[in-house]
């Protein structure tokens, strides 16, 4: 190819003609040199677009998504810039003309890669193949890479040979799992474990003298049972568990003596899970009573069923403090009985306010204790009047915790409480077939299906390997296909004498999982035919195999029909499966998988797990409902509605009880609601520690105008946000667009980001920045229950200012007049998310004929009322998913 | 061009006058300095996923005259043969999936040192590298990635471990008919791309191009394994206990059994580089009687509470304790040549987490032990010089010392021979 280094001097030369590429037209270059090269021209081009070479190279990618860039500006009128002279329209119009023509010559409809299957549908594709729902990928498997927005896109699935060792491996252990290796019978191997000499310790509940321990009566297995230790099963089996148990009773109880008998349960659960499961979410194994007058120890004894690996867990059911509570509320309850019953335990209480971090459980008793016994309390204090208005406040500092602390220490020194005084476990006295064993023999039958009588070994193979082939190529196997298989399958028998035709089999499974046909999607040339159809289809909307119905469909042909495939969409969408279409997409055009990377602040709130779990959920469940109700793709924007649950009263302030994501619905052109004032799309697009008005500016412009700003030109310095108060981001944001090289992108992407200051990290919403400091005498702090304890407090700093003026003069007071402005331009967004939806549906980046079907399909979907639903079937019907 | 002649010519121009004249600075393939050092022949990276209290765990004062610190107190008998180093990092990013870039300097997945070393010394072993943990991982942890950024997976089970290292004949049957009946599988679906490549276009056979290369490697590794096979395991006498301590309160003795497997897998040769990722959740620990105040996550984030950081320290103490006795294991062997094991094994004690408190993954916890540096003080790196070292540079210091032929790691391009050789 030439390279021919030309110095443009003046930009109003011609550009020069040159030796390779397609020479322009006149007209064209006329066009450039009168518009665009001042800025466009020579190694040190405008935004690196250089267009000074007076021809085009069709043949390359990067020359086609240039004139692509170009095309879209000067059809945007985004070039050349307001302060520049403006060509006449006539101009205009005819260069669009001709880059249109061009480019539709030369980009076309289609050219996705073969795509290999990304984590997830792998993952739902075993499960489907082999009816094991249960399925789940090591943890140690590969991620995908994501290209063009999406990690289902088949440039990014790259095949590398770590990844190949993995699926070598796992074949193999699908095939185990699906046709046993044949091992001969078990073999029981029963042992007796002891407390004490057998080095069965125990852990949990409180020790007491002599190796025995206690138990009291709470929440979950860490707090309130006990379990051995140096024990898990080593097979799935029977053992015997002989417990000796007393009630411990004692003359200084707070609570009744108790005159029933005490219920001693015991739970199973993995040995390697962590202790904090709730007793309703794990298994019960049996149930003993302890006569509460009985001052020795009684023996109880049960044989139990335990699967391998797994340990139990003893726990007295009924005390006092609490048993299984359906929900917070019944602590609460238990809890603030104890106060109503006991004003002087109150009143010390108030005093000792939990004392500092990390105060222990006993220390928390010892102090209590002291201080109800000073005499020194005021019990007229009125607040003992009325309940603690905020129980919670801090993970251990909370009057919830400190009541928790104090009763469990207390019945752990007076009672009532069980002792457990001698642990045996003997066994397995014989093996049982556990639930996944059970499984098993259902699926190798399932595989083999039903051997008619005196069929040959051959037969038998290639009957179960049409079935399976065909299911695992998601079309059916070809005649040489299947010939090469069975082949194998005989092979294997010929060579081992003592081999079964299982055994056989598990060789061609392994080989069928490591095989491209399988771990390819669009492997052939020339058009999708109806079977490519269908897995489009399907790994589009449920990232999923083909399902009966739809293979069905395929076969039959009738899936190339536009009715025919309208209805399976529909269908589809309905599925319970497309709900990995939700998580997948929304993951990752909200940018909601960035969550699990962010760790907000300590000092700004507590966050954990569940808060981000309800952050997703209520992303995702809103997502689902404009799609199941077709609502209109406005509603994106500004919705009135949303889901969510208590653990979300900390973002969107409010007073919802318990978990469970319910939908509220609450006044349009608020502050929150649509994908831009979710708690998620704001805390994914800032760092949890503070907001940066550059990341969610390329944020909209890239998911929500559908505008991508180019990537920074390399060796700018990043702008650093002075959250101490003494710069503001604005005046930052202003020195930097100073820069004219700065100013042509940060003009479009500065203003969007501004007007969402308001966000804070976690997307509440907030008119001041926060200043962590101690609030001087006088002051007023930040709300406690917003603004955590960790730390010295915070006071209100500088007030936000979100205001925000786009490139085309539009002022935008806040984020609310960003929704209305995407409102007013909802074709611009309906592009955007058209696009977004195409290159996850077909696998690629969108050619530009590919972008003129986007535009076909907005418009035919604003027609038809914008309904979300209605724009995937306009996906599923166009020329570009129906194109390889 | 000969590279260590580069290195020489680069330091001639850019950094030498900054440094005392060191003969042996070069590897030791430039033959006058480096023959008289033997190079390096193991590698042991031992992190632990909830770090130290840094203030108990870098001593006050800094060169060969500091003052052990009292979470380093189980090593001290080291002293002369190991150094501590603090201010080292990746200047990378923050939190607990920070961790990830504690060996390869990129949060995001990239090669690892370990595995670097691995591809050069590898070969002479079973294994050419082992990765180790107690029970199940926490989710984003993970210490050693390949060369494509994949996270090694870890094995959690010292009963695993130990199959692993000293299988028996029944496990051996079943291996080599896998072994052997993958090659077949591998031979048949190469047929199945060939048939399918005939038909397909340029972008595409290129796509398919990944798969071929892909199994071509995989028959590679898995001609190794078969060539092991055939060799006899090492018999050890080790009584390895009928119950694996997985469940996370008994990790501190999984870690002390995981730690007796290393220093045989080490003894015997089984491989020459080890990670071992010291896990942490939330469980309570109780250490000399006494239930700590907290669980040990819960400790990590002690809030500058001295109560929690006394128990988080203790927990701190129990990990270098056990340290400590792997190392007399290292000690007490001898290499081919009759020198302890330790001499030619550089060993890497610290953690992917400078500050638990705050998730700040700054100032990361580092001691490097044997392999024959020049050891013996603690160096505290200044962070804001004109060419402030990073934790690659110590990390290129020792894969040059295995005879790798690398000057930038982990956006570091020095080395740390100033210090150590």
């Amino acid at each position: 190819m030439a390279r021919i280094a030309i110095l443009i001097v003046a930009a109003a030369l011609l550009p020069p003609v040159a030796a390779a590429g397609d020479e322009m037209p006149a007209v064209a270059r006329k066009f450039l040199a009168a518009n665009c090269l001042a800025c466009h021209t020579g190694d040190h081009a405008q935004a690196n677009i250089r267009l000074d070479r007076g021809e085009i190279d069709w043949a390359t990618q990067e020359s086609i998504t240039k004139w692509n860039r170009v095309y879209d500006a000067l059809e945007r009128e985004a070039m050349p810039p307001q302060d520049a002279p403006r060509p006449s329209s006539a101009d205009r119009e005819d260069m669009v003309d001709w880059l249109y023509r061009e480019l539709m010559r030369n980009s076309d409809v289609g050219g996705t890669v073969p795509r290999r299957l990304n984590r997830q549908e792998y993952e739902n594709t075993v499960r489907s193949l082999f009816g094991m729902p249960g399925f789940e990928l090591p943890d140690a498997f590969p991620a995908d890479d994501s290209k063009h927005g999406f990690d289902n896109v088949g440039e990014g699935l790259v095949l590398s040979p770590p990844l190949m060792a993995q699926y070598v491996a796992l074949a193999t252990e699908l095939a185990d799992e699906i046709l046993p290796p044949d091992t001969g019978p078990a073999l029981v191997q029963s042992k007796v474990y002891q407390l004490g000499t057998g080095g069965l310790a125990v852990e949990g509940g409180g020790p007491v003298e002599g190796g025995s321990f206690r138990l009291v009566s709470s929440r979950n297995m860490a707090s309130a049972a006990a379990w051995p230790a140096r024990f898990e099963a080593p097979q799935s089996g029977v053992y015997r568990i002989t417990i000796d148990a007393a009630p411990f009773q004692t003359d200084r109880m707070f609570y009744d003596r108790r005159a029933s008998a005490f219920r001693l349960s015991i739970y199973a659960r993995p040995k390697t899970d962590q202790v904090y499961a709730p007793f309703g979410e794990i298994r019960k194994l049996a149930e003993f009573e302890v006569d509460p007058d009985r001052i020795a120890p009684q023996a109880l004894t049960a044989e139990i069923e335990l699967v391998q690996g797994e340990i139990f867990g003893i726990r007295w059911e009924d005390g006092p403090a609490h048993s299984d509570p359906p929900s917070r509320e019944y602590s609460r309850a238990f809890l603030a009985d104890r106060l109503t019953r006991d004003r002087l335990y109150y009143a010390a209480m108030l005093k000792f306010q939990g004392g500092q971090r990390g105060t222990t459980q006993s220390q928390v008793y010892e102090a209590t204790r002291s201080l109800m016994e000073s005499g020194e309390l005021d019990l007229n204090d009125p607040r003992l009047d009325k309940l603690p208005e905020v129980w919670g406040g801090g993970l251990s500092n909370g009057p919830h915790n400190w009541i928790k602390a104090f009763v469990h220490e207390e019945l752990l020194r007076f009672g009532p409480a069980v002792d457990i005084t001698d642990l045996e476990i003997k066994g397995p006295l014989r093996l049982i077939e556990d639930d996944a064993l059970r499984e098993r023999k259902a699926r190798t039958r399932q595989f083999l299906g039903n051997r008619p009588p005196g069929s040959t070994d051959r037969d038998h193979a290639e009957a179960v390997l049409r079935r399976f082939l065909g299911r695992a190529f998601r079309r059916p196997a070809s005649e040489a296909q299947l010939r090469d298989y069975t082949d194998l399958v005989l092979w294997h028998l010929e060579e081992n004498s003592d081999a079964r035709p299982e055994d056989g089999l598990h060789l061609a499974v392994r080989r069928a999982l490591v095989s491209p046909n399988f771990l390819y999607r669009g492997l052939r040339p020339g058009p999708l035919d109806a079977y490519d159809l269908a897995s489009r289809l399907s790994y589009f909307l449920t990232s999923s195999p083909p399902d009966g119905e739809l293979a069905a469909r395929a076969s039959a042909g009738s899936l190339t029909d536009a009715n025919v495939l309208a209805e399976e969409t529909e269908r589809l969408m309905g599925d319970e499966r497309s709900g990995s279409f939700v998580s997948s997409f929304t993951g990752q055009w909200l940018s909601t998988r960035w969550l699990r990377g962010i760790m907000p602040d300590p000092r700004l709130l507590q966050f954990g797990d569940p808060d981000r779990v309800a952050m997703i959920d209520e992303t995702e469940l809103f997502f689902a409902e404009i799609m199941r109700e077709n609502l209109p793709l406005q509603l994106f924007i500004d919705p009135g509605f949303s889901y969510r649950n208590a653990r979300l009263n900390k973002i969107y302030g409010g007073d919802l009880q318990g978990n469970h994501m319910r939908r509220v619905a609450f006044e349009r052109g608020g502050r929150f609601g649509g994908v831009l004032g979710l708690a998620s799309v704001m805390m994914a697009t800032a760092n949890g520690v503070d907001t940066h008005p550059v990341l969610r500016g390329v944020w909209v412009l890239e998911n929500v105008f559908g505008d991508p700003a180019p990537e920074p030109p390399p060796d700018v310095p990043a702008i650093a946000p002075d959250t101490s108060g003494t710069t503001s981001i604005r005046d930052q944001l202003a020195a930097h667009r100073a820069d004219q090289t700065c100013a042509r992108c940060h003009n479009r992407i500065d203003p969007l980001g501004m007007v969402l200051e308001n966000y804070d990290p976690v997307g509440r919403w907030r008119d001041h920045y926060p200043v962590y400091t101690k609030p001087p005498d006088g002051a007023e702090a930040l709300k406690q229950e917003y603004y955590s304890t960790v730390g010295k407090g915070a006071v209100a700093g500088p007030a936000v200012d979100s205001v925000g003026i786009l490139a085309d003069g539009t002022r935008l007071q806040d984020a609310a007049a960003l929704k209305r402005y995407v409102l007013e331009h909802i074709d611009m967004f309906s592009q955007c998310l058209t696009e977004k939806l195409l290159v996850y549906a077909t696998g690629r980046p969108l050619s530009f004929g590919d972008r003129r079907v986007a535009d076909r399909i907005v418009a035919s979907v604003a027609r038809k009322g914008n309904g979300f639903r209605d724009l995937i079937i306009a996906i599923v019907q166009s020329e570009s998913f129906a194109t390889r | 061009m000969d590279r260590p002649d580069r290195r020489r010519f680069l330091r001639g121009v850019g950094v030498s006058l900054a440094l005392p004249m060191l003969e042996s600075w070069a590897p030791r393939s430039a033959s006058a300095a480096g023959a008289e050092r033997a190079p390096l022949e193991r590698l042991v990276c031992i992190g632990t996923y909830l770090g130290f209290h840094q203030p108990d765990f870098f001593p006050a004062q800094t060169g060969p005259e500091y003052v052990c610190s009292p979470v380093l107190k189980p090593i001290e008998s080291y002293r002369e043969e190991l150094t501590v180093y603090s201010g080292l990092d990746h200047r990378g990013r923050n939190g607990h999936l920070g961790w990830k870039a504690w060996m390869s300097g990129s949060a995001s997945g990239s090669v690892s040192m370990d595995q670097l070393v691995a591809a050069k010394v590898g070969e002479h072993t079973r294994f050419d590298s082992l990765q180790v943990t107690c029970g199940n991982p926490p989710d984003p942890a993970r210490l050693s990635f390949t060369k494509e950024g994949v996270g090694l997976p870890m094995i959690g089970r010292p009963s695993v471990l130990y199959r692993t290292l000293f299988r028996s004949a029944g496990d051996s049957a079943r291996i080599d008919y896998l072994l052997a009946t993958n090659r077949s599988v591998l031979d048949g679906v190469t047929e199945e791309a060939k048939a399918l490549e005939r038909s397909l276009s340029a972008s595409d056979r290129a796509k398919l191009g990944e798969y071929f290369a892909s199994v071509r490697d995989v028959e590679k590794s898995l001609e190794k394994q078969r060539i092991w096979l055939d060799r006899p395991a090492p018999k050890v006498e080790y009584p390895l206990p009928e119950f694996d301590p997985v469940a996370p309160d008994l990790a501190l003795e999984c870690e002390s059994i995981m730690y007796d497997l290393m220093a045989l897998a080490l003894t015997t040769d089984s491989t020459r580089v080890l990670t071992f990722l010291v896990p942490g959740w939330s469980q309570v620990f109780t250490i000399g009687g006494r239930k700590l105040s907290a669980g040990y996550h819960g400790l990590s984030h002690h809030g500058n509470d001295p109560v929690r950081i006394a128990d988080y320290n203790l927990v701190g103490i129990e990990h270098v304790k056990r340290f400590g006795l792997f190392l007399d294991k290292l000690r007490a062997a001898k290499d081919s040549g009759g020198r302890p094991l330790l001499d030619s094994t550089a060993v890497v004690f610290g953690s992917g987490m400078g500050n638990a408190n705050t998730h700040d993954n700054s100032n990361l916890p580092t001691v490097l032990v044997g392999g024959g540096f020049r050891h013996g003080w603690h160096r505290r790196i200044e962070r804001n010089g004109p060419s402030p070292r990073l934790l690659g540079d110590l990390y290129l210091t020792l894969m040059q010392r295995f005879g790798i032929d690398i000057d930038e790691f982990a956006g570091a391009k020095h080395n740390l021979n100033e210090d150590l050789v």
